[in-house]
């Protein structure tokens, strides 16, 4: 995909130095960005960072205080009618009558609309089939966070919000819920999505916007986010008491450091690294324990831009790490 | 109007049927909610009539008490399926976020609006229905043809009220939890001096110049009124109609002012 390229009319969506405020509290601080038609686009922030009051914005279910918003070429706060029949929404938290069964359910949200996707179909996509006829007070956290998206896919959307659609799911059913929203992507629809969770964003979106404090930080591809691809790798093994580090064969790398037994390696030439080092040590017959190599992770990436690693232990922190 | 616009109006009604269906398969399907607004009412009409029985009014022309006490429950049966029920169902489903989910589908929110009045006076005419039935059979109440037009007229705007009210009030139930509270503290104590569980004898006249404010004394009264073996006409009472109106366009006014909020932003 090429979204250097694209046109206006190709955008999804398109905001503009968008503002909002809650009394004095400045919630979003001029945001820009852009949503290609077809792209999984993420916004990852800790809590409180303003993706919430964006995403709702984008819905129509909130006012901007400044700035221009524009989804599916059209204006969100103007509500129309139009707008709605195109854009499938999943909020946090938001409830479904709860006295009618998930097949009453998909029907009668789906009359409202003039396109619409079979009952049967959604039934499917979401692995709901056995819960059918069960009302929805009945079903379980996860199961009521798939009909969300059942419900939000009824009228076979161009686009599709999801609001932190993993929060509080086990493991199993984050996978089971990114497949799906995978499979979103493979129906060609564009998939606007809110997350605290890195794994989230970088397993599911094409492009990832960093959020902090109302405003946007960093943009870019998750695996090149904040110039990650252009970090060093970092090597770590445990050397035996016998040896110490000016043993160790000369390796290209910029930083060598020796903790205890421990050893980490930095370097922008792993592959060649690690072949130095694991040669070296078997014609010398060392064991390196707990052999590593890897790039920094997007958690990693994450903790420094929004300035909420080891400086910073607040509250919000440890729900971002996980 | 062009055929486009008239096509899309066609469908919206549709769908306002539609959704009609399924605001009424969910009042029925809650059991919870059936009881206090539905059977309530019907409970209280055998209770008391079986403690009154063989008791007469004398002010009221020494009519039997089942007699004045069947237009009396009637009364607070409306009450509870209209403004008991909707405040409480209201406010249950903007807590839990319906109301926000129905907001951002393309069902027009007048659509939806309208559905939930028309599930709700579907609702009224079964208490109606099975209220007087009952009036009739046991309790030895006559339905006269003559006195039918205050009757429903009655009906008509006492629903139309406490309908809008129960949404209009529900801007001032802070959550889901409090509102069988609040709804309560509101209702029972004007339900006392609006003679609905007995009549006003002997009630100080403050209190009865009180009640006279609020609706529940003019729906009870007027249905009163239709019901009475005295009356003569066609049993439109000006006043209570006078009264109900009134409170229907406060009603509207409080309803429209509920609806109005967007439901996304902070409350």
């Amino acid at each position: 995909m090429t979204t250097t390229q694209t046109q206006t009319n190709e955008l999804a969506i398109e905001v503009r130095a968008l503002r909002r405020s809650y009394g004095d509290v400045e919630a979003v601080r001029g945001v820009s960005f852009e949503v290609a038609r077809g792209e999984v686009f993420c916004l990852l922030g800790p809590n409180g960072a303003g993706k919430t009051t964006i995403v709702e914005i984008l819905e129509g279910y909130r006012t901007r205080s400044g700035g221009e918003t524009r989804v599916l070429g059209m204006d969100p706060a103007r509500g129309q009618r139009e707008l709605r029949e195109r854009v499938g929404i999943v909020l946090q938290q938001c409830g479904v009558q709860s006295d009618l069964t998930v097949t009453e359910l998909l029907e009668m949200y789906g009359r409202y609309h003039a396109r619409r996707r079979s009952v049967d179909e959604l039934l499917e996509l979401v692995e709901l089939r056995e819960k059918r006829d069960v009302r929805a007070r009945n079903l379980s956290g996860g199961q009521l966070r798939r009909l969300d998206l059942a419900l939000a896919l009824v009228g076979d959307p161009d686009l599709v919000f999801l609001d932190e659609p993993t929060t509080g799911f086990d493991p199993g059913a984050r996978r089971q819920a990114w497949s799906t929203i995978r499979s979103l992507c493979d129906l060609g629809k564009t998939v606007f999505l809110t997350t605290h969770y890195m794994d989230e964003a970088q397993h599911l979106a094409n492009r990832v916007a960093v959020m902090n404090e109302g405003r946007i930080i960093a943009m870019g591809r998750p695996e090149e986010l904040g110039g990650r691809d252009l970090r060093p790798a970092e090597i770590r093994f445990s050397l035996p008491p016998a040896w110490s580090l000016g043993d160790l064969p000369d390796v290209p790398c910029d930083e060598r450091a020796l903790d205890g037994d421990r050893v980490l390696l930095l370097t922008k030439q792993p592959v060649l690294a690690a072949q130095r080092i694991t040669t070296w040590a078997l014609d010398h017959d060392v064991d390196l324990g707990h052999f590593s190599v890897s790039q920094p992770t997007l958690e990693d990436i994450y903790l420094e831009l929004t300035g909420s690693g080891e400086e910073n232990q607040s509250a919000p922190a440890e729900e971002v790490v996980r | 109007m062009s055929p486009v616009a008239t096509s899309s109006v066609k469908r919206d009604l549709g769908l306002v049927a539609w959704q009609v269906r399924y605001e009424q398969r969910a009042y029925w399907r809650n059991r919870g909610r059936g009881i206090f607004t539905f059977v309530f009412p019907l409970m209280f009409l055998v209770i008391f009539a079986s403690l009154n029985k063989g008791a007469h009014i004398s002010s009221r022309g020494g009519i039997a008490y089942d007699a004045f006490f069947v237009p009396g429950i009637l009364a607070y049966g409306v009450i509870a399926t209209t403004f008991v029920n909707m405040a409480i169902s209201t406010a249950i489903l903007r807590d839990q976020g319906v109301l926000k989910r129905m907001q951002g589908t393309p069902l027009p929110r007048w659509a939806y609006v309208a559905a939930r009045i028309g599930s709700t006076v579907i609702i009224v005419l079964s208490m109606t229905a099975v209220t007087v039935a009952l009036g009739v059979v046991a309790y030895g109440v006559h339905l006269r043809a003559s006195t039918l037009p205050g009757l429903i007229a009655t009906l008509v705007l006492g629903t139309a009220a406490f309908t809008a009210l129960g949404i209009g009030i529900t801007r001032f139930i802070p959550n889901a939890e409090a509102a069988p509270v609040v709804v309560n503290l509101v209702i029972l104590p004007l339900t006392f001096i609006s003679s609905i569980w007995f009549p006003p004898t002997g009630m100080p006249k403050a209190l009865i110049e009180i009640a006279k404010i609020f609706p529940i004394r003019a729906l009870a009264d007027g249905l009163e009124y239709a019901f009475d073996p005295r009356t003569l006409g066609s049993g439109l009472n000006g006043q209570d109609l006078r009264t109900l109106a009134i409170w229907t366009a406060v009603g509207v006014f409080l309803m429209i002012r509920f609806l109005r909020q967007p439901q996304g932003e902070v409350r």
